[in-house]
């Protein structure tokens, strides 16, 4: 018995300081870093939609309709509507998608959308406010054949109040501009923003 | 295979180069294990043929023995026989040391020969050679279904997660040759990396009665072993060649094999497969090819007392995520559930666009063993692995070319194991094992990282013991502490590190404040809008297990086993902050979470005659502090309303039942059964868990005729039930244009379905060494749609249709 315990002793005792001697080994491939991870500049942010409606007649005339989402698509976005409408106005909208968390801020729609524009498309909708809206003959051509709706003419109807709409679709299957606001099939929505309370004044 | 037999000394007295023919050849014989003398062990020299046997001290002599070469054979009962050559010149002494642990021997038994089981009293079930071969175009997860009570999770058909009892992901540990696979397993589109084709044998073990692999194993382990090595002098190989109809899929696989009878081993083996995109029955599964390449060498030295082994292992993977499952928001979501199919169906093709992912997995081992006599077998081992992670998203521009998540993470392990079987009737094992791992998320994904980098330490300890109380009863109980500790270095944005109430209880934990692109350290900036911080978090986890096995006589054996795991939350419970495309929701991680900690208690009855064999196995486990995600809010975004979903910690059960049957009822007709039943409940909400697999049942019916080229055709009927019991978290949303509220049915399962698949195969000998099997096989041969719960993507499109393959194997 005292040869087993002695020989089960040494065993043990190289067995462990084979571990060490291992454990050794591997430590080292652990060089601390002290240096920290560099942050990550989201580049496909979105924080920033701005929609500018001028009166063709009255450049004074406008209404903006902004939407801010300091994260992007990460966070919560908040819309304000500022300025209503004038009843039988035509307005030129113009379009404005940044990414402010950059500084400068950077310029989404026209260094990437319309850079990429046969695989966007702009769809807009309201809801019981009388706007109808058509896309201008020099917009940008889009996916599948449409306007892609960066230059889109507005006509202003009867007094009234509602929601206004704009979507980005990425690589729809399908488009269809006939109505002007657009429809599509597929893809996947980059944006959807709803104002609400938009306002046509007589 | 020759086993290696101790010489201590031999003695050479009379030199003389006269002939001598009045040399005795003497010795004893002992057990390698404890030294015990072994009694009338028969001794034979074959070139004399004299024969004699050892007395009760082991000794054996032959007198009057001419000098010069004698070849001897040694045999006894239970034990191999061992044959060898001495050179007799004068009296000579040899001590001959026989084996007889035959089970470890890792010997390629002859045909019918018993399973090696790696585990006495755990619900355990080996999937042989012959069946993995079938699933050579297959995943892992395909060919651990034979199980039954093992299902998968799935993203689509090529990324398939095993799930045993119900859990999956961390809470089942893989081992790829001795090596825990680290491959980012926490994420559930995240299928291990393993190649089937280098897989010689796989046991799959119920619950964590395993602890020599480690503690956390909550739902089970899965073992795979290569191709056990024979020590002959020979070489062969085996080529798999296989072709599929749906996905025009095809693959090889390739195995050569060189052995020495000295121990020398080597081994390389590589396979290469490739699918276009799927076909549901009705429409094309567009973006869901694969192309996956693997490599696989090994070599060293295997000998009783000691050997070694070096072992590498490449895979890289490149699997399409269906085109259509990429949607920008919860509307998306709405009109993929409501559309009945996908949105985006295109003409067949190879091409794999994005969303996809790109997985390369290397593993790096060596091994070395020596046995003691009269004590037992000490096994060191170090190993190496490298998994880098990228996904590639639907982005604008160049940028779909640069990966959206590129993980890198990296583990070094070494492993201290000590067995000690001088005692046949109690054999222990105890050991060490330590690890760091490292996670780098690139920043160069110009995407906010998912996981963060972080630096993790494992430490583990553990003992099991195994006695054999009598011939019909066998004991075995373990203990093992774990000690984890995570290092992270993580981002968080400003108004998240609010929205969680870390600012009350983890300021301590920043160490700089981001504002703009600059970085301030050791500065806690009220107007920054990211912190970094540090979480460092320890862990102490025991786990344990008892059980035992009753043969009750020759027919009848009974088996029971307790085990308590523990496992600490993982990188995406603890660290998970953002947007998940396919699910259409944010998910967050919490880093207050404590260890989960599991108690399964597990019984098993078998049944065996020659006709009719029956396996039932039952278990409970009981989850204290059991993660999983749940809908928590909902953020209106830029892309409209997002629901948020938290992992939240809650204490859960698991029970169920597993049924495997077999019945022949001639010798060439046999009748199969696999059955599970399984529920599972959140007990805090008082809700079942999410995705737990439903009632399902296989039968299998299989007409064998040996004399016709080992001819076999079966018709397998594959019937799933729905999943009735299922928590509800479908939600609502606003359409704000419209003020419609819209009701998103994320929770309902699909239907119950019925599958029927049919496979046949014969083998033909092509010359004495070399065979060719032949295998036709038509999966889904009705062509029926179905979905599966378990299917991630079973919101967007049906499951595969009819897939018929051939596959022809090459045995040389």
């Amino acid at each position: 018995m005292k040869t087993i315990n002695l020989n089960f002793l040494k065993n043990i005792n190289f067995f462990i300081s084979a571990f060490f001697c291992l454990m050794l080994v591997t430590s080292c491939s652990n060089d601390d870093d002290v240096n920290n991870p560099p942050p990550v500049n989201d580049e496909e942010l979105i924080t920033n939609v701005t929609l500018t409606f001028t009166n063709n007649a009255d450049a004074t005339d406008t209404v903006v309709l902004a939407s801010i989402a300091p994260d992007g698509q990460d966070g919560t976005s908040t819309e304000d509507v500022t300025g209503n409408f004038t009843s039988g106005a035509t307005y030129s909208l113009s379009l404005a998608i940044t990414n402010a968390s950059e500084t400068p801020a950077d310029d989404v729609l026209n260094d990437d959308i319309i850079v990429e524009a046969d695989e966007h498309f702009f769809t807009y909708a309201v809801n019981t406010i009388n706007l109808t809206m058509s896309r201008d003959a020099d917009d940008t051509d889009g996916a599948d054949g449409s306007k892609l709706g960066v230059k889109t003419t507005w006509v202003a109807g009867a007094a009234s109040t509602g929601n206004v709409q704009i979507s980005l679709i990425h690589q729809p299957t399908s488009t269809d501009d006939s109505d002007g606001f657009g429809s599509s099939t597929g893809g996947s929505e980059d944006l959807s923003i709803t104002f609400s309370g938009v306002n046509i004044q007589s | 295979m020759k086993y290696y037999v101790l010489i201590i000394m031999s003695c050479f007295i009379n030199m003389t180069y006269s002939q001598n023919c009045k040399s005795k050849f003497f010795g004893e014989v002992h057990d390698f294990h404890d030294g015990t003398p072994m009694i009338a062990a028969s001794i034979y020299i074959e070139n004399l043929d004299k024969y004699t046997s050892t007395d009760i001290d082991g000794n054996f002599s032959f007198d009057n023995l001419c000098d010069g070469k004698i070849t001897v054979v040694v045999s006894h009962l239970s034990c191999e026989t061992k044959r060898f050559d001495i050179q007799i010149s004068g009296d000579t002494f040899y001590e001959v040391n026989l084996e007889h642990h035959i089970e470890e021997l890792n010997e390629v038994k002859v045909k019918g020969a018993s399973n090696s089981k790696l585990t006495k009293t755990s619900q355990e079930t080996i999937i042989k050679a012959k069946t993995i071969e079938r699933y050579s175009a297959s995943s892992l997860g395909d060919a651990l279904k034979e199980v039954a009570g093992v299902s998968s999770i799935n993203t689509g058909n090529t990324i398939v997660k095993p799930m045993i009892n119900g859990l999956h992901s961390s809470r089942i540990l893989i081992l790829n040759n001795n090596v825990r696979q680290q491959d980012q397993e926490w994420g559930v589109e995240h299928a291990p990396n393993i190649d089937i084709n280098s897989a010689g044998q796989i046991s799959v073990i119920k619950g964590s009665g395993t602890l020599a692999y480690g503690g956390d194993a909550i739902g089970g382990v899965v073992v795979i072993n290569p191709n056990r090595v024979i020590s002959n002098d020979t070489l062969y190989g085996r080529t798999i060649i296989g072709g599929q109809t749906n996905g025009r899929g095809y693959n090889i696989s390739s195995t050569l094999n060189k052995n020495y009878s000295s121990g020398w081993f080597a081994q390389v083996q590589g396979s290469y497969r490739k699918n276009g995109d799927f076909k549901a029955p009705d429409y094309n599964l567009t973006n869901t090819g694969l192309d996956s390449k693997g490599l696989t060498t090994r070599f060293g030295k295997k000998k009783f007392k000691s050997g070694f082994e070096v072992y590498y292992s490449y895979l890289n993977n490149e699997i399409g995520v269906l085109g259509t499952s990429h949607i920008g928001s919860t509307f998306d979501l709405v009109r993929a559930i409501n559309s009945g199919q996908p949105i985006l169906i295109e003409d067949f093709s190879y091409d794999i666009n994005t969303p996809k992912q790109n997985v390369t997995h290397h593993l790096a081992k060596v091994n070395y063993y020596k046995r003691f006599q009269n004590f037992g077998k000490v096994n060191l081992q170090y190993d190496y692995q490298h998994n880098q992670r990228l996904e590639f998203d639907v982005r604008i521009g160049d940028r779909k070319n640069i990966p959206a998540i590129d993980l890198t993470l990296q583990t070094h392990t070494i492993l201290a194991d000590v067995n000690l079987d001088s005692n046949l009737n109690q054999k222990v094992n105890f050991g060490l094992m330590g690890r760091f791992q490292d996670n780098f998320a690139n920043p160069d994904t110009g995407v906010r990282r998912l996981i963060p980098d972080y630096e993790k330490y494992d430490f583990g300890i553990y003992s099991t013991a195994e006695w054999k109380l009598n011939d019909d009863l066998i004991v075995d109980a373990g203990i093992r502490y774990d000690f984890n500790k995570i290092d992270a270095k993580k981002f968080y944005r400003k108004s998240r590190w609010e929205e969680r109430g870390y600012n009350i209880d983890f300021q301590n934990i920043i160490i700089a404040s981001v504002i703009g692109s600059q970085v301030f350290n050791g500065v806690i900036d009220p107007n920054a809008q990211e912190y970094l911080t540090n979480p460092v978090f320890d862990y102490h986890n025991i786990s344990g297990s008892v059980g035992a096995k009753y043969s009750i006589n020759d027919n009848n054996q009974i088996l029971f086993n307790y085990s308590l795991a523990s496992r600490p939350p993982n990188a995406s419970e603890l660290f998970s902050d953002g947007l998940h495309h396919s699910a259409a929701r944010f998910e967050l991680g919490n880093i207050r979470f404590d260890k989960e900690i599991a108690n399964r208690v597990s019984g098993s009855y078998t049944y065996n005659n020659s006709k009719f064999s029956f396996l039932t196995e039952v278990f409970y486990n009981r989850i204290k502090d059991y993660i999983y995600l749940k809908p928590l809010d909902f953020i209106l975004t830029n892309r409209g309303p997002f629901p948020i979903w938290a992992y939240e910690q809650t204490n859960a059960e698991l029970f169920g039942i597993d049924i495997s049957a077999t019945y022949n009822f001639t010798d060439t007709w046999q009748w199969k059964n696999k059955t599970a039943f399984i529920k599972g409940y959140d007990l805090k909400a008082d809700l079942p868990l999410i995705d737990i697999p439903s009632f399902n049942t296989m039968n299998q019916i299989t007409y064998n005729h040996e004399a016709w080229h080992n001819f076999s055709a079966s018709l397998k009927s594959e019937w799933v039930f729905e999943q009735n019991e299922y928590p509800d978290f479908n939600f609502e949303i606003e359409n704000q244009l419209t003020e419609e509220i819209i009701s998103v049915d994320i929770s309902s399962p699909p239907p119950a379905y019925h599958l029927l698949h049919f496979y046949s195969e014969a083998t033909f000998a092509l010359s004495k060494k070399t065979n060719l099997n032949i295998a036709l096989g038509v999966n889904n041969l009705l062509n029926t749609s179905y979905r599966n719960y378990l299917n991630r993507l079973r919101f967007f499109a049906d499951d595969l249709g009819r897939n018929i393959t051939l596959q022809l194997q090459l045995k040389y």
